[in-house]
């Protein structure tokens, strides 16, 4: 009997884990084994001939004589990459947590109507969007010339194709990522906690702190991870809005791929990334377990 | 009595939520003086406004109407946060993000009150509560009555001038009920804390409150002190709320009442002749004898409970009961069946007034 019910189990679980092997896995393991070969000249890979060579152009480049040389370019890609990830992180969840916060203080009704208009951006495609800040943010846009017109300013914004429009970007497109999770904590909330703070001689700001955030927690790291690991990878945006100069390491990717034909590099870039995103997040999960809330 | 005896002064209040066809009137013109360290109960079936009540001293609600002044200070327009008062919640409100020694101390750490004595005042707190120990729980791995006695533990940790207290033992076993209320007298004996009681456990009215209000219906229908109300009970309600009754009805005439059955009621009132009157009798203050003056009545049902022996008669075809002493031996006379006479004092018998 026993024996029976486990391979029923085995039965029952085989799907997801097929579905996981196959989809998720099995391309993994690809690209961990495309990492370590040689660039075919053409794009693709030379099967059989290993080297580390693509893990080594991360940091270094080859001179006339072969020589390794430390060089920074890539490095310096990647950090930019963080920065523009952290400050969307950040600029997001300042902005998301108020209105998140807002939207659960109404009547289920108005709740329901506000989450639509959050999520109706959701409808159109993104890239659509993105197009839509070029002609908001280039000189003679709409920005540019309603400040001219309103004599606030009589020379061009110059916005397009700098780090900034990277960052109004990326924090217009991940906005509602951060939302969602952030409203869905604060929506469970028992607001006869906030009363019992109130009398427990805790100001607005107290409660807010010591109750509201700490209850919220768990939403708001939820929305950073999804705010911060695709905002890491996204290409499209630092594309059209940052043009050739505020290249991103999604962009440094897909160039490997396509332009540059230098898959294994393209590999090795992806699995750096990973690296260091799951460090941070294996970060944040041993915070929240060994400490079980955020306070204290 | 002095203006400054008086801990809480609630002047005609009213309550009304929601508007227009749905509103409802939780309360209605409640007038009432609270003393000084008094312990104070709010009496009532569920759903008569003593939530509401204690909500608007708090200051979680505003009043529709009326005022509410503490030790002579208007309350209106001060936030929670700003009156000296504590409330254990009917619902606990424990916060489960944080320990049981946490939640106690929140209070005082907002009162920035030293590290020192808030570590104190906390083990203090759990002593009293009797859960030594439990410091580092979180609220959701303790019991349903654990819980409740952190809450209390919480409340009581600020020694507010007032301690508001929403039902705060209904959810202790019978022995622990007992020693916390002991604790609660002892404690406001100690310290001079107002409290207000609220439960609609009668036997718990009676054992502990200095005074008692009965509300009905957003309404108070009676105060005083708790033989006031279980021996003199205004209305029909009030009797029924508070211990056991028996009730008569009887057409008035001078010196007693006519019961449905021709037989005579002796008691002193002041209602017109002829008019229909309620009254009220205690099952204690009764007593069953043979071969005297009485009242005819035939024994229903013998029921032993214990100390006391519960005799149901009929008599004008209304169940009547009466609760007699073991130790006498009374109570082995009678058995079912019998015709035995009903003996009532007439200072044993309560007028009540006519229902509105
Ligand atoms: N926020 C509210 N909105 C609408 N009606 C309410 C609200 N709060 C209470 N009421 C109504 O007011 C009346 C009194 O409620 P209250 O909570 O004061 O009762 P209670 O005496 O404490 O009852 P219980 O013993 O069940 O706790 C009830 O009819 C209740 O439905
Ligand atoms: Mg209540």
């Amino acid at each position: 009997m026993k024996r029976s019910s486990l391979v029923g189990r085995y039965a029952l679980i085989s799907p997801a884990a097929i579905l996981i092997f196959v989809f998720m896995l099995l391309p993994m393991l690809l690209m961990a084994l495309m990492s370590w070969l040689e660039a075919g000249q053409f794009g693709g890979v030379k099967w059989g001939s290993y080297t580390p060579e693509a893990y080594l152009k991360f940091l270094f480049d080859r001179d006339l004589s072969d020589h390794l040389v430390f060089n920074t370019d890539y490095l310096s890609i990647f950090s930019r990459s963080f920065q523009l990830a952290g400050i969307t992180t950040f600029l997001t969840l300042l902005t998301a947590f108020p209105v998140a916060f807002y939207i659960a203080l109404q009547t289920p009704k108005h709740r329901t109507w506000l989450m639509l208009l959050i999520t109706i951006p959701f409808w159109t495609n993104l890239l659509v969007r993105t197009y839509a800040w070029i002609l908001l943010l280039r000189n003679g846009g709409l920005i540019d010339s309603s400040l001219h017109s309103l004599g606030v300013l009589n020379t061009p914004i110059n916005a397009m194709y700098t780090p900034i429009a990277v960052q109004i970007g990326l924090v217009y497109a991940f906005l509602p990522f951060m939302v969602l999770p952030i409203y869905t904590s604060l929506e469970k909330l028992d607001w006869r906690l906030l009363e019992a703070a109130y009398d427990l001689y805790a100001n607005r700001w107290q409660t807010m702190r010591r109750i509201v955030i700490p209850l919220a927690a768990p939403g708001m790291v939820a929305g950073c991870i999804l705010v911060f690991v695709p905002a890491l990878g996204t290409f499209f945006i630092p594309e059209l809005l940052g043009g050739a100069k505020t290249l991103m390491i999604g962009n440094l990717i897909q160039q490997q791929f396509g332009v540059s034909r230098n898959w294994p590099f393209g590999a090795a870039l992806s699995f750096a990334l990973l690296a260091v995103v799951l460090m941070f997040m294996l970060i944040y999960a041993l915070r929240f377990r060994g400490k079980g809330s955020l306070t204290q | 009595m002095t203006a400054l005896a008086n801990a809480i002064v609630i002047d005609n209040i009213g309550m009304v939520f929601g508007a227009g066809l749905g509103a409802v009137r939780a309360l209605d013109g409640v007038s009432l003086e609270i003393g000084s360290n008094e312990f104070f109960t709010l009496l009532g079936p569920s759903g008569c406004g003593k939530t509401t009540l204690l909500r608007l001293i708090a200051g979680f609600e505003q009043p529709s109407t009326g005022s509410i002044s503490l030790y002579g200070q208007r309350l209106e327009g001060l936030m929670p946060f700003e009156r000296p008062v504590n409330t254990v919640f009917q619902s606990y409100a424990l916060f489960p993000h944080m320990s049981v020694a946490q939640n106690i101390a929140f209070g005082l750490e907002m009162q920035r009150k030293p590290r020192l004595e808030v570590q104190k005042i906390v083990a203090d707190m759990l002593e009293l509560v009797q859960l030594t120990g439990f410091e580092a729980r979180k609220p959701a791995q303790l019991s349903g009555g654990q819980q409740q006695r952190v809450a209390l533990a919480r409340a009581l940790a600020n020694r507010p001038k007032v301690l508001l207290l929403d039902e705060s033992l209904s959810a202790l076993d019978a022995k622990l009920r007992k020693e916390m209320q002991l604790e609660l007298k002892r404690l406001q004996l100690e310290t001079g804390i107002t409290f207000v009681f609220v439960t609609h456990d009668q036997e718990e009215a009676l054992t502990m409150s200095d005074r008692i209000a009965v509300m009905k219906n957003g309404k108070l229908e009676q105060i005083g002190t708790p033989t006031e109300i279980y021996d003199f009970p205004r209305s029909r309600y009030v009797a029924d709320f508070i211990g056991e009754t028996n009730f008569l009805t009887g057409i008035a005439e001078a010196n007693g009442l006519r019961l449905p059955d021709s037989q005579w009621l002796e008691v002193t009132h002041s209602r017109p002749p002829g008019s229909s009157v309620d009254v009220a009798v205690r099952p204690e203050r009764a007593q069953i004898a043979r071969d005297t003056n009485g009242l005819n009545a035939v024994v229903r049902e013998v029921v032993y409970v214990g100390t006391d022996t519960v005799v149901y008669l009929e008599i004008a075809k209304e169940v009547f009961r009466v609760r007699m002493q073991n130790h006498g031996g009374a109570a082995k006379m009678v058995s079912v069946g019998d015709q035995i006479k009903l003996v009532i004092p007439p200072n044993a018998v309560r007028i009540l007034e006519a229902e509105s």
